[in-house]
């Protein structure tokens, strides 16, 4: 049994060290050759080596988001999405882009990289910090993810007003946005970007125990000496700073979120959740390193939309998973 | 100290607030249940069972009074202090996220565990007596969802002995299960209470059992409860009314 863990982990790395160079070498409209690498290449260093990175920080963040949340919900089909955080934070890029064009002479503040940055992180703080106030009236988790997808729902009803409204320039960058790209981080992005989310998948592993005990409900958390509402804020907050940061800097990324909890709980027949908490990361940074490496390379000198792919590859996956097994 | 109840209850009243204010559902109780005993709750629906049950492990802040625990007042303790001398089965499913039984029964070792829930020896030793003590043992490695009725309410139990509490409250374990199973759960519970001196409080409509296992009965009626032995229910009149007269 510990083995065998031990061989699936293995495998893992390897295929997470094999993605992420497949991810290098074929993330892009030219094949990459190592004498390039070693010649400081600008092509390699500027543009392939942050987006790799952040396909991997991606993977991982959005991942663990959604391990954290279906454990919260006790319902192994929540994510970012079903909750509204990641809507809570388009919202407030597309404030931001569509401010820009209705106030041309702030267009420098509100188009500005750390200001979208900080208005999707604040977006999705927003919409969990409502969620939270509510749960504390709702105990239904039910009752509190028809809700999230309400929040959801009139976050893009705005949305859809702003756009209708913005001009040309401002509606296709922020629609380009809504697609989910890997390429808009630079070097001096990560150097924020990877920190902060090493940092809030560190502090995920203080929640080993109480993600256990939260797996039992409520009552028999309490019970077992975990007080629930407590470690649920410190979860939901950490879960939304992971989905918050990874929106900012690549957009909605679809169904990471969803699939590689239940990818992760297939693999590992275990309710041990430090076991979900590594191969998540590991897990989700392939996925995302792989799709990189393919959306580049499907159709020559074309770059697909990540979003495209990663719909295109978990949704059929969630549905075939709800079809093959009926709990997970 | 064999004269300290498990659980003391002193003029507390028990119920749930709301926006509107607070909702009393038993008022003015003044109960103590001792190691050793098997008590029955027995009462209509919506009478306060579980309302009952739940205030007394902390699970349900009381409107008035206190509950003590082996002479401490609940109030004082820590979350995890109570976990430690009082378990308690819900009538709640859980299951899913690959729990299975022995994942169950090994969370009642939680208020012993380090942070990150790691099983080692003397909690193996501990968890495993639990399973042997119902007869799970085949069943160790089933998932959760996929238990008999019988099964679960057995994991369940498993799951409070290995917390290792002097007090152990249930509410209606008795609820789905076949007849047989009904008595084979009577009796393991009255085995507890008397072999492994724990208290062991239980809720139930199965008043026939209660009569025929538990030591006393608690009745609880008109928002008030009352404690009788059981051997005295059958001519009790407040039994004898939430028995209809068909016992």
């Amino acid at each position: 049994m510990q083995n065998k863990q031990g061989i699936k982990f293995l495998a893992l790395g390897i295929l997470l060290v094999v993605s992420f160079f497949m991810s290098l070498l074929f993330g892009g409209s030219e094949k990459i050759n190592w004498e390039a690498i070693n010649h400081n290449d600008f092509i390699f260093w500027e543009i392939r080596f942050p987006k790799t990175i952040t396909a991997l920080v991606a993977g991982a963040t959005l991942s663990l988001a959604g391990l954290v949340l279906q454990i919260i919900f006790r319902n192994p089909l929540a994510g970012p999405y079903v909750l509204g955080i990641s809507s809570g934070a388009s919202l407030m890029v597309a404030f931001s882009i569509l401010a820009g064009s209705a106030f041309q002479s702030m267009a420098p503040v509100f188009h500005g990289k750390s200001f979208i940055v900080m208005s999707a992180i604040a977006g999705s703080f927003l919409v969990t910090l409502l969620i939270l106030v509510v749960s504390k009236r709702v105990n239904s988790n039910v009752v509190l993810l028809l809700i999230g997808l309400m929040f959801s729902q009139i976050c893009g009803a705005i949305q859809t007003a702003l756009e209708y409204f913005a001009d040309p320039t401002s509606l296709k960058s922020f629609v380009v946005w809504g697609m989910g790209s890997l390429s808009n981080t630079t070097n001096a992005d990560l150097t924020g970007y990877v920190p902060i989310s090493v940092l809030a998948i560190l502090a995920l592993f203080l929640f080993v125990k109480p993600l256990n005990a939260l797996l039992l409900g409520q009552n028999y958390s309490q019970n077992s000496g975990i007080n629930f509402g407590k470690n649920r804020f410190w979860l939901i907050l950490i879960s939304s700073v992971l989905t918050g940061i990874t929106t900012a800097f690549c957009g909605p990324v679809a169904f990471v979120g969803i699939a590689v909890p239940i990818l992760s709980r297939m693999l590992f027949d275990t309710s041990r959740q430090q076991v979900h908490l590594f191969s998540c990361v590991l897990i989700g940074g392939s996925l995302l390193l792989l799709a990189d490496a393919l959306c580049h390379s499907l159709i020559s000198n074309v770059a697909l939309p990540i979003n495209m792919l990663t719909t295109f590859i978990g949704a059929p996956l969630v549905i075939y998973l709800m079809f093959k097994n009926k709990h997970w | 100290m064999g004269t300290e109840a498990n659980i003391r209850l002193s003029g507390a009243a028990l119920g749930y607030s709301n926006r509107k204010g607070q909702v009393l559902i038993l008022e003015n109780l003044n109960l103590e249940f001792f190691a050793g005993e098997f008590i029955a709750v027995v009462g209509l629906n919506g009478t306060g069972k579980s309302t009952l049950l739940k205030s007394m492990c902390g699970l349900l802040p009381l409107l008035e009074g206190d509950v003590f625990l082996d002479g401490q007042n609940l109030k004082s303790l820590e979350l995890n202090q109570v976990a430690s001398k009082i378990a308690v089965v819900l009538t709640e499913k859980i299951g899913g996220f690959n729990l299975n039984a022995f994942d169950a029964v090994a969370a009642g070792q939680m208020p012993y565990t380090n942070a990150f829930h790691q099983l080692k020896e003397n909690h193996l030793k501990i968890i495993n007596t639990a399973i042997e003590t119902v007869g799970l043992k085949k069943h160790v490695h089933k998932p959760i969802q996929e238990l008999s009725d019988g099964l679960f309410q057995k994991t369940m139990i498993a799951k409070a002995l290995a917390q290792q509490t002097p007090t152990i409250l249930l509410d209606e374990p008795s609820a789905f299960l076949d007849y047989a199973s009904k008595h084979e759960l009577f009796i393991l519970l009255k085995n507890l209470a008397l072999n492994e001196n724990k208290c062991i409080l239980v809720s139930s409509h199965d008043l026939d059992l209660v009569v025929k296992y538990c030591s006393k009965v608690m009745v609880v009626a008109d928002k008030g409860a009352a404690m009788i032995n059981a051997s005295e229910a059958l001519k009790n009149e407040a039994f004898q009314k939430i028995a209809g007269g068909f016992i």
